[in-house]
């Protein structure tokens, strides 16, 4: 009787615990376990991030299927654009392009310039950053999160750490890469910080994301620093994923209270954080510690530093010579690095103490 | 009422996951519905032979990945509200809409509420009211899904 009932029943009309297996309660207990260690594991061991990139990566076509509907909004919007807006754009471009070129010219003479100059001073060769466009994908699902995503990933051999910027200055850092996208964390999020420095008075500093507010925080300065409202903020360069004299933000406001021996100060980022098309990865500097000699040579612009600096290493040799009646013992230190020619940055900073500690250590050898 | 199609369920799911990675521009991430909470939930209610809390627990899993957000986080409120849904899922269908209305927009509250509360422990700052507008166009998305797929289906009177 009870079995011919169950028969007629619908599915869905019978009821739930005959269907469903284990009961609601202990699947909850479950995946709540399941789901609470994944997110310990996520949080403080690295293992997911495999997942997470296997999965992201089954996900991509997806994702290009749902960006498709806004791709074409665009084509048509661009094949639409009026001829008389493509010559009025045509010639702007020319004139900057114009403008650009002529500044450029200058640089170049700056930069070799100031190669020379850090030679002589044997100090490291200037970082010229090499850059990755990228375009920006969405602005993040995520509105805890001050992420946008960019279309390029491993595939184009991006990698985390990596600065990104526009063309006014310092968005982001390049947090989490996959195989063909990537995340980039604004300087405006809570968990980034960026070493600055005071483009007016080379004061360095640390400037904090301020989430939400889209505003940066300069904490630890004393209320008697020499900050202005409308000071500029470039990136001092000493954390080496920042190229040093990018802009980040301009100081907003400066307020000062009694019970603080520290000045709030507040900055507005100078990039165009939310408002961006394209922007620029690039590509971390080589720390001066990690590169040996050769690398920090190949740096170096083309120019005739390398015989300048021949001849700095033949001055302070016989400025040796001339302390030391027996240079023998002291020319190993100074050729070991300097086999290739043209001696770079770091060997020339032991010459350049060789004449005061070197004769320290030599006068017991030779009495 | 013809019991739903497993192949409509996970057609829906599919889609809501595309919805879910349409990107948004900064004032679609304000109002956009939780696409794959809505259906999932839906489907729970209305074809728990299918949807058990398991796979609500998976498009949570989906959710994160997307987000790149902490794995696991959206996979968790989405499972605490789904098991809310289903314990209540018997009494839910004997509601009028109204009621049912209510319970829907407190169980898309209590999700909500604990990716904030989750958020909160992991040092986010408090998001601003805009925050709680998702769960008004989870509501006009839920009736969307009740207009395509029905009004959860009544016992019949025996």
């Amino acid at each position: 009787m009870l079995k011919g009932i169950h028969q007629q029943l619908d599915p869905q009309e019978s009821p739930a615990f005959f269907i469903q297996g284990p009961k609601p309660f202990s699947r909850l207990m479950f995946f709540c376990t399941l789901s609470l260690v994944m997110m310990a594991v996520d949080a403080r061991f690295d293992y997911l991030s495999q997942v997470r990139q296997w999965f992201n990566t089954a996900l991509h076509p997806l994702e290009v299927l749902a960006s498709a509907p806004n791709e074409w909004g665009r084509n048509i919007n661009t094949y639409f654009t009026s001829h008389n807006q493509l010559i009025q754009d045509n010639f702007k471009l020319k004139q900057q392009a114009l403008i650009d070129n002529a500044a450029l010219q200058r640089l170049a003479t700056v930069d070799a310039e100031n190669a020379h100059l850090r030679t002589l001073l044997a100090g490291d060769a200037p970082i010229i950053p090499q850059a990755t466009l990228g375009e920006v994908l969405h602005m993040g699902r995520d509105p805890f999160s001050n992420i946008i995503t960019l279309n390029r990933g491993s595939r184009h051999h991006i990698t985390a750490g990596q600065a990104v910027v526009d063309e006014q200055g310092v968005i982001g850092q390049i947090t989490r890469v996959y195989t063909f996208t990537s995340e980039v964390t604004l300087i405006t999020d809570k968990k980034l910080s960026i070493p600055i420095q005071i483009e007016r008075n080379q004061l360095r500093a640390i400037a904090f994301g301020e989430g939400k507010r889209n505003t940066l925080d300069i904490p630890y300065l004393p209320t008697s620093v020499d900050i202005k409202v409308g000071d500029k903020l470039v990136t001092s360069g000493i954390d080496g994923v920042y190229p040093a004299g990018l802009a980040v933000a301009v100081v907003t406001q400066i307020k000062q209270s009694q019970d603080s021996p520290f000045a709030k100060i507040i900055s507005r980022p100078i990039a165009g954080v939310n408002n961006h098309k394209h922007v620029l990865i690039l590509k971390i500097p080589d720390t001066p510690a990690a590169t040996p000699s050769t690398e920090n040579k190949q740096v170096l612009p083309r120019n005739n530093a390398q015989h300048l600096d021949q001849s700095v290493v033949e001055v302070l040799q016989k400025n040796n010579a001339a302390v030391d009646p027996h240079p023998a013992t002291e020319t190993p230190v100074l050729d070991a690095p300097s086999t290739e020619p043209g001696v770079a940055a770091t060997p020339l900073g032991t010459t350049m103490t060789a004449p005061d500690t070197g004769t320290a250590p030599i006068a017991p050898e030779h009495p | 009422m013809k019991p739903v199609k497993f192949s409509t369920f996970l057609f829906t799911m599919l889609v809501g996951l595309i919805f879910q990675l349409y990107p948004w521009s900064n004032a679609g991430v304000i109002i956009r519905p939780d696409f794959l909470l809505v259906i999932m939930l839906y489907w729970l209610l209305q074809a728990p032979y299918h949807c058990n809390i398991g796979w609500v627990w998976f498009a949570g899993l989906l959710v994160d990945l997307s987000t790149g957000s902490l794995l696991g986080q959206h996979a968790l409120t989405f499972a605490i509200t789904g098991f809310l849904g289903l314990i209540y899922q018997r009494r839910l269908v004997l509601f009028n809409p109204w009621q049912l209305y209510l319970y829907v927009i407190f169980l898309f509250g209590v999700q909500r509420g604990l990716i904030l509360l989750l958020k909160l422990f992991a040092g986010s700052e408090v998001p601003d009211w805009t925050y709680a507008l998702p769960v008004v166009s989870d509501l006009i998305l839920w009736q969307c899904m009740v207009i395509w797929f029905g009004e959860l289906t009544r016992p019949k009177k025996l």
